[in-house]
């Protein structure tokens, strides 16, 4: 069913490294983000922030990922429609679901690439400033393991939709923008409803049901209280799975559009 | 009665049909191809080749219709069938940035070959198709045109395949580079089956056991050289270079023999002198005597005659030109719009 995966999966890793452009994007994502950061923790006992001072690690990668997403997906398959290679690449005996899960694994490890150098952050200081950093609560490991956890999940729906924004254009420009567009609108509707408890709106019947599938993927953002003090919310992790596999199988069927 | 067993074809397509949109790019069309035949497509623009080609590659769906490639039907294990098959699309889409090398070994990889075997026939792909180890290793975006296409050849070559479909090989190929296409034909004669669709006939002409001509969504004429020869051109063919003009000849020619046609629409002209074919079906004894016909009226300036074989681009133009008179393309027939009169 996933024939090819691995060879794809290994093929667009290599892409992806030897590619000037993702390296350009994540040296300034990160040395924004690392920016950032120094600021927040210097000023963070005159803030009021409420979450532990590892979370703010979590906003900047979280809305930061509009920018940074498209840099890694847009190629994947805009640039392969382009070129016509996506039709050499499908006269191989490959599934194209396949093809769609090594390209997104491969966009997705690269994510998981910048996440883990963005906590580099935070453990530079833990080395150098051990007692600071007792103090901010970055040897707390339920809030590292926490904290990833919520990047990892959102990452992953993410780049899916940075895969399947590249499966519907040829080009790798419009592919870009749309993933933009399509996180920030995503990001724009969980903003919204921060703070609120949305699926409690309706208490009985399918508006019901509704608004608890509604909540739980576009209030995703209010979990983060959860996650970053070490609770794994279960059904957020589903919930972005779900999201993840819609846009996958979305992608997928786009590809077999081609074949008509 | 024989008991010997005919072998089963390589491919086998049945009443195929294929519709964009409104374009009806295959009408049902039916053929079957053997182990280790050279078969040429051959067809105008728009004939529906490339679409038949990618039903085959299983990269477009036919709409209604029967193809099995080795005993496979492809509206059944689409996958299984890409494994019996080497693909060079039209165009030959490669990735820019990879080495040879290394986009063989990703080819490689893909269709399933692992280890020495992998080793050994990325080997073998880069001998057959003249990639030395100077070229295998350069980046494919600073190749020339003849050395990509070499490297869609071996990465079709490299799964030993059992059908190998080119479509359109030697397009934008100096004559060597095409000449090194027709050697690794030739190599795998009778090994592998191939299906090559060309522009250039007489490299169909040159290298194909047999051909299939498409026009408009249908087969108009299939079978090898001589049989097509036998079907489409019953009568003689003759070369006249003249001086004389296209309908002053034709009507001179028509005295004698009013059935006598004219094969091509604009002859060739070279130095003021153009080359006529005509085809006359009522034997060699009405040519010779055309022929005297039009050296006693002297008025023709004649340079050059000779009675010939007809070559493949004479059926060709033949079939299709059949072909577009039935469906009254030409604009001569009965259904022509007529412009109203008031």
């Amino acid at each position: 069913m996933i024939k090819g995966y691995w060879v794809i999966l290994r093929f667009e890793l290599f892409a992806l490294f030897v590619s000037p452009a993702t390296y350009v994007a994540s040296f300034y994502f990160l040395a924004l983000l690392g920016v950032g950061f120094r600021f927040f923790i210097e000023s963070f006992v005159l803030t009021d922030w409420i979450l532990p001072p590892l979370a703010s690690l979590v906003v900047g990668l979280i809305f930061g990922a509009p920018a940074l997403i498209p840099f890694l997906t847009m190629r994947s398959f805009a640039e392969e429609r382009r070129l016509g290679t996506l039709e050499t690449l499908m006269s191989a005996p490959v599934s194209n679901l396949g093809i769609v899960l090594g390209k997104w694994t491969a966009s997705y490890l690269f994510f998981i690439f910048i996440t883990l150098a963005s906590f580099c952050f935070p453990l530079i200081i833990s080395f150098w400033f051990p007692e600071q950093a007792e103090s901010l609560g970055f040897d707390k490991i339920e809030q590292w393991v926490g904290t990833l956890t919520f990047l990892l999940i959102f990452g992953a729906s993410f780049s899916s939709v940075g895969i399947f924004a590249s499966s519907v254009t040829n080009n790798q420009m419009v592919a870009g923008m749309l993933t933009f567009t399509l996180l920030t609108l995503y990001l724009s509707v969980m903003m919204f409803y921060f703070g609120e408890n949305i699926d409690s709106q309706f208490t009985n019947g399918p508006a019901q049901l509704f608004w608890s599938c509604f909540g739980a993927i576009f209030g995703g953002l209010n979990k983060m209280q959860y996650f970053s003090v070490g609770i794994i919310d279960i059904p957020t992790v589903l919930y972005q799975l779900v999201v993840t596999f819609y846009f996958l199988i979305l992608a997928s069927t786009q590809i077999d559009q081609v074949k008509k | 009665m024989s008991n010997e067993r005919k072998p089963l074809p390589i491919v086998e397509v049945l009443n195929l049909r294929k519709r964009y949109r409104s374009t009806e790019a295959l009408r049902g069309i039916s053929f079957s191809i053997g182990k280790g035949e050279i078969v040429g497509f051959l067809g105008p623009n728009g004939a529906g080749k490339s679409t038949t080609l990618r039903i085959l590659s299983g990269l477009v769906a036919a709409d209604s219709g029967e193809a099995k490639v080795c005993g496979v039907d492809l509206a059944e294990e689409e996958g299984e069938v890409r494994e019996h098959i080497g693909y060079l699309a039209e165009n030959n889409p490669l990735p820019e940035d990879f080495r040879v090398i290394e986009y063989l070994k990703y080819r490689a990889s893909l269709k399933g070959l692992k280890g020495s075997r992998k080793r050994e026939r990325i080997k073998s792909v880069l001998e057959i198709c003249d990639l030395e180890r100077k070229i295998s290793e350069k980046r494919i975006g600073n190749l020339s045109k003849g050395f990509r296409q070499r490297v869609g050849i071996a990465d079709s070559l490299l799964a030993e395949p059992r059908l190998i479909i080119l479509d359109e090989p030697t397009i934008g190929l100096d004559p060597r580079q095409s000449a090194i296409t027709r050697k690794m034909m030739e190599r795998l004669r009778g090994e592998v089956s191939f299906i090559l669709s060309s522009h250039i006939l007489s490299e169909v002409e040159a290298c194909c056991d047999r051909m299939i001509i498409l026009s408009h969504g249908l087969i108009v004429a299939e079978g090898t050289l001589v049989e097509l020869q036998k079907k489409f051109i019953q009568s003689v063919a003759f070369e006249i270079v003249s001086k004389a003009k296209k309908i002053e000849l034709q009507r001179s020619v028509r005295k004698i023999d009013p059935q006598c046609e004219l094969l091509q629409d604009d002859p060739v002209e070279i130095t003021g002198r153009r080359r006529f074919t005509f085809n006359c079906s009522k034997g060699q004894e009405t040519v010779e005597l055309i022929l005297r016909t039009l050296l006693e009226g002297n008025n023709f300036e004649i340079s050059e005659f000779q009675v010939c074989r007809p070559d493949l681009e004479t059926i060709f133009l033949k079939a299709t030109k059949q072909n577009w008179q039935e469906m009254d393309l030409l604009g001569r027939g009965k259904n022509k719009i007529s412009k109203p009169q008031n």
